[in-house]
This record gives structure tokens, C-alpha cells and sequence, in this order.
């Protein structure tokens, strides 16, 4: 290398420059075939780069720190001795006892899964694909999710396929098909299994949930929708084939 | 679930792979990597109240750093070496030579795995974990000129040894 813009040409192929800088870089790039060599030796790099190993936080690394954070988290002793003893504590008592009984991990998934719920629909933002097509649906979520469940349209039973977006569940990606059902919206969600256990299911904030592993995907549904409509759909869902 | 937590979970460890990536580069061992992420993690937690937005990514990442650089330092005080993961470091043969043996996928893992660390870190941020010269210089403490002369070596480096992969 002898030409002395290579440092500022990679900047410029970096992103790091901009405006005018940006400009005076480009035109040298344009001219100097020394600094064009480099951008496609740089270029080629970052391709094979993709090849190597982006290393996974390891679940067991996940586990132990919802432990710890539990850990972090949780009140001191006393409280808990004074709260036991005093009686009339079963509201509080109780719903923060049932959290702590859960393994954290599936505690977070459960949270999680309704968190995202709910946001997505306080949030008016359910579905970044509307279509009643599982063609449609399918591939985009493959596409933009990096994650491909079957997806079905139920309309026959009642479940309306009315689109998908991509989410996320416990900081990892999740593809997410939507359903509605008379008024109420169910959400589907998918995500890579990685051996953690999942939440029994059941009632969180308001909302019913259903959790299983098929294959090398977790789902998880959650909808206010009733109980019966609600298992007709979790049945329908895991009896679904590619 | 308090409310530090829920802002914890939804904000900072999202980034959990990548602080796990950037750990597991630097020290090369599975077994020290979960060491460094758990003790910054728990180091962020405690600090996230001070965490004003901005990117938590790269507030997370110094954090990593900061533990692995204090981790690598205690270790040498008490005198011994970070245990090499075999999987990414050849004992004997030259890292040309093993990443020739390696299977495809490993090839190039091994090649990054060899570079001297001041330019594996940067290597690491900038290629696959996107981040900025301002982020990097921030993360690494180097001036922002260093990043980029360091960077420039390190692909340098990295495409001299990897010439028959690229």
C-alpha cells in the first residue's frame, strides 16, 4: 500500500464519514485503482467474515443469570418472615410466591411472550404482513424472522389467518402469525428451541397461554380470547404439519 | 417483577449474544467467556439506574470488556494463562497450517482466534458486531486513530492468512 488516503478510504467504506468527507472520499475512490483493490479486498473479507462464528449465550449462561438477577431482586429476608407471619398478606403474598415457584427462565418466557403481546396491540402494530394467504405469511416471516413454522389458516374452525409480524421473545427473534377470532386476536409465536423448559401455560395478566416444542421450534399462543375457542386453536396449531 | 428488572430485560439483554460473542472472542474459552458475562452482567445490572439511554449495545460491550480486560489482568497475578479453547487455537502447528486441517467452518475461526488481541477485538466489533469507530474507540479505550490503524492491520492480517479461503 503506498497510496496514503487507504486509512480514510476505509473509513469511508466503514460508514464512518459523512457529507462532504464523504463526497472527497468517494472521488478519490473513483480515481485511485490502488484504494479500489482495497475496497474489494475489504469487501471480500466482510463476505468470509459472515462465514465465522458468531457465537449463542449458552442457556445454561441464561438460566444462571435469571437466577442471579433473582437473586438481585428479590426483597430482603425479613420482609418475608414479617409478611408470612402478619396474616392477611394472601393477594400479595401469593401472586409473588407463584412467581418465585416458577423456574425463572420459563417465568421470563411467560412474561415475555405477553409483554410482547400486549404491546403489539396497545401499540396497533399486530401485523407487519396482512394476508390470508400461508403462502404470503410463510415466507415472509422465513424471510424477516429467520424462523419458518407452518402456518395454516384455521378460517374453516373459526380462526381467521389475518397476517404476521416479527417479534421478539426473551431477546431472541420470533415469527408470529395472527389470528382473529370474532373480535379477539390471537398471536402464534415461533422461536428457535434451545432446550430451555417452558412455562406450564395458563393465565398471565389477563391473557391465556399455551406453550410446546414441535420439531426444532417452541410456540407459544396467547389471546383473551375463552378458554374452549382458546384450546380448540392450541389443538388445531399442534396438529399442523409443514 | 420490579421495574429495573423489566427495563433490564427489555433493554440490555437483548444484547446478551453479542456480549457472550464479544467474551468469547477475546478470551477464547467457553468456560472464562460465561465467567465475564456473568459478572458484567450483574456489574450493568446494578449500574443500569445510571444507564441514560443512548445504545445500550455498546454500553453493555465496555462493560464485557472492562470484566475480561480485569479478569485477564487478576489472572496474571496469580500467574497463569486463560486456558486456550481448543476448538479455535492449534497447539504446535502454525495457524496457517491447522486451519488447513480444521473442518470449513472452523477455518476461518481459527485464523481470527490467532490474531493478537488489540486486533481481534476490533476486528470482532466492527465486522460482527456492527459497531462504529466512536463505539469501538469507547469500548476498547483506544483513541479513535488507533481503532482505524488497528482495524486497517488486522484485516491486513487476517486476508494474508487467509488467502486460500478468500
Amino acid at each position: 500500500m503506498t497510496c496514503k488516503e487507504t486509512l480514510n478510504t476505509q473509513s469511508y467504506l466503514d460508514g464512518a464519514l459523512d457529507g462532504v468527507a464523504a463526497e472527497a472520499a468517494e472521488r478519490h475512490l473513483q480515481s485511485c485503482a490502488e484504494c479500489q483493490a482495497f475496497a474489494a479486498d475489504t469487501a471480500d473479507l466482510s463476505d468470509a467474515l459472515r462465514g465465522a462464528t458468531r457465537f449463542h449465550a449458552p442457556d445454561t449462561l441464561r438460566l444462571r443469570l435469571a437466577k442471579q438477577l433473582d437473586r438481585e431482586t428479590r426483597p430482603a429476608k425479613g420482609f418475608w418472615l414479617g409478611a408470612a407471619s402478619g396474616g392477611g398478606v394472601s393477594a400479595l403474598a401469593a401472586g409473588l410466591a407463584f412467581f418465585l415457584l416458577l423456574p425463572p427462565s420459563a417465568a421470563t418466557l411467560a412474561q415475555s411472550v405477553v409483554d410482547a403481546h400486549s404491546a403489539a396491540l396497545t401499540g396497533g402494530k399486530t401485523i407487519m404482513v396482512a394476508s390470508s394467504n400461508h403462502h404470503t405469511v410463510k415466507p415472509w416471516l422465513a424471510a424477516h424472522a429467520g424462523i419458518s413454522p407452518p402456518v395454516t389458516d384455521f378460517a374453516s374452525a373459526g380462526f381467521i389467518l389475518t397476517g404476521g409480524r416479527t417479534d421478539q421473545v426473551a431477546g431472541r427473534p420470533a415469527a408470529v402469525a395472527v389470528y382473529a377470532h370474532g373480535n379477539h386476536q390471537l398471536d402464534l409465536f415461533a422461536w428457535a428451541d434451545r432446550g430451555a423448559p417452558l412455562p406450564a401455560g395458563g393465565m398471565v395478566r389477563g391473557f391465556r397461554t399455551s406453550f410446546w416444542k414441535m420439531g426444532d421450534l417452541d410456540y407459544a399462543a396467547v389471546s383473551d380470547m375463552d378458554a374452549g375457542s382458546f384450546r380448540k386453536f392450541v389443538d388445531l396449531a399442534k396438529a399442523q404439519r409443514e | 417483577m420490579d421495574d429495573r428488572r423489566r427495563r433490564f430485560e427489555a433493554q440490555a439483554l437483548p444484547h446478551l449474544d453479542a456480549a457472550y460473542n464479544l467474551a468469547r472472542w477475546l478470551s477464547r474459552s467457553p468456560v472464562d467467556a460465561d465467567d465475564i458475562v456473568q459478572d458484567a452482567m450483574l456489574r450493568a445490572f446494578r449500574a443500569f439506574d445510571g444507564f441514560r439511554g443512548g445504545d445500550a449495545k455498546a454500553w453493555l460491550l465496555t462493560i464485557v470488556r472492562n470484566c475480561w480486560a480485569s479478569a485477564g489482568a487478576a489472572a496474571r497475578r496469580r500467574g497463569h494463562t486463560p486456558l486456550d479453547d481448543e476448538n479455535l487455537v492449534a497447539e504446535e502447528a502454525t495457524p496457517e497450517a491447522s486451519a488447513i486441517q480444521a473442518g470449513t467452518k472452523k477455518r476461518l475461526d481459527v485464523l481470527i482466534a490467532a490474531l493478537p488481541e488489540e486486533f481481534r477485538e476490533v476486528l470482532i466489533l466492527r465486522e460482527m458486531e456492527d459497531m462504529s469507530y466512536r463505539e469501538i474507540a469507547d469500548i476498547t479505550g483506544a483513541p479513535i486513530g488507533t481503532v482505524m490503524s488497528r482495524l486497517a492491520r488486522a484485516r491486513a492480517m487476517l486476508r494474508e492468512t487467509a488467502k486460500a479461503l478468500l
